[in-house]
């Protein structure tokens, strides 16, 4: 049986984006069945413009030559990288209608749910993590 | 430093965690079950990440090797052989096999596993004949000799017994469960 990883996205910096993508991959290598549920601020990770550009936190701009240094994968890599590995994406309907965003707005093969649809997926779920 | 054998040779160098990890669990798809991955990292983590990654996907560690900056991890491709049924009909556990060993000097010890998995751990007498080789090397063998084969679970070595009585050796003897639960004495890599 393989184990079952939840993970809520609720922050939208390019640490938050590492965080997530890092321990879904990492899961989905696994041989784990990972959803991650993008709420709030974590729809940017998601979001077809801004998961390119995601901002640092502010003043730890510095750290930014270290990734390069350290050879990190860029998120979009991670991204395509976990959508192949069968990462499921739900875009949280309720933050989408709030902040004006459509579906078309975020990545492709996404879903789009509102909580119970990640309940319903968490409910069974060995880990589950929030960032 | 003797050179270990690996069926593939996997580069993830210079990358960054998950990177080795994603990489080589895209690489063992590719392998059949038994084969053995090379997987060189520069990662410092990914000794343990690999540990760790073999344990929960049921995948053999073999153990890793330092050259320079680069760690080769080695793994075997499972094969859920644990399951299967044994059928060579003589056979020994590892108790009886540590006292043969204590007593008998002539005893000949064939360890049939990969090369990969005798370098990192075997034990001192086995000759190393790994069972894909094992139909051209047995005439270094004497077909009269008593000879014990072992494997890490019994059942490579179940078949090379098989195999080794189909071809006229009169005397041969299969070790169970094998190096997975060998508690006597072996020789390291790095002793």
């Amino acid at each position: 049986m393989s184990k079952r990883v939840a993970i809520i996205a609720s922050n939208g910096g390019l640490f938050d984006a590492y965080k997530v993508f890092n321990i879904a991959t990492a899961a989905a290598a696994t041989d784990q069945e990972v959803a991650i549920f993008f709420t709030f601020e974590g729809l940017n990770l998601i979001h077809k413009e801004a998961y390119q550009q995601l901002p640092m936190p502010e003043g730890k701009e510095h750290y930014a030559e270290g990734f390069q240094k350290a050879n990190i994968p860029a998120i979009p890599e991670l991204v395509e990288m976990a959508q192949d590995m069968g990462v499921k994406f739900i875009g949280c309907q309720m933050t989408m209608d709030a902040l004006g965003l459509e579906k078309a707005d975020l990545l492709d093969g996404i879903e789009v749910g509102g909580a119970v649809t990640f309940l319903d997926f968490a409910k069974d779920a060995d880990v589950t993590l929030t960032f | 430093m003797e050179d270990i054998k690996a069926n593939v040779v996997l580069d993830a160098k210079g990358l960054a965690c998950p990177m080795p990890i994603v990489k080589t669990k895209k690489a063992m798809n590719n392998l059949d079950a038994g084969q053995v991955i090379e997987v060189q990292a520069t990662d410092k983590g990914s000794t343990a990440d690999i540990k760790a990654w073999a344990e929960s996907t049921g995948h053999q560690y073999l153990g890793t090797i330092e050259d320079g900056e680069v760690l080769k991890h080695y793994l075997r491709k499972s094969s859920g052989e644990e399951h299967e049924e044994k059928k060579h009909s003589r056979v020994v556990n590892n108790a009886e096999l540590e006292e043969k060993l204590k007593v008998d000097e002539n005893i000949v010890l064939l360890d049939v596993r990969e090369s990969a998995e005798y370098a990192f751990n075997h034990i001192p007498k086995a000759i190393s004949m790994p069972l894909g080789d094992l139909e051209d090397s047995m005439d270094q063998l004497n077909k009269d000799d008593e000879i014990y084969v072992i494997c890490r679970t019994g059942n490579r070595s179940d078949l090379a017994a098989q195999k080794l009585t189909e071809k006229g050796f009169t005397n041969v003897i299969n070790v169970v469960p094998g190096m997975s639960k060998w508690s006597g004495e072996t020789k390291k890599m790095n002793d």
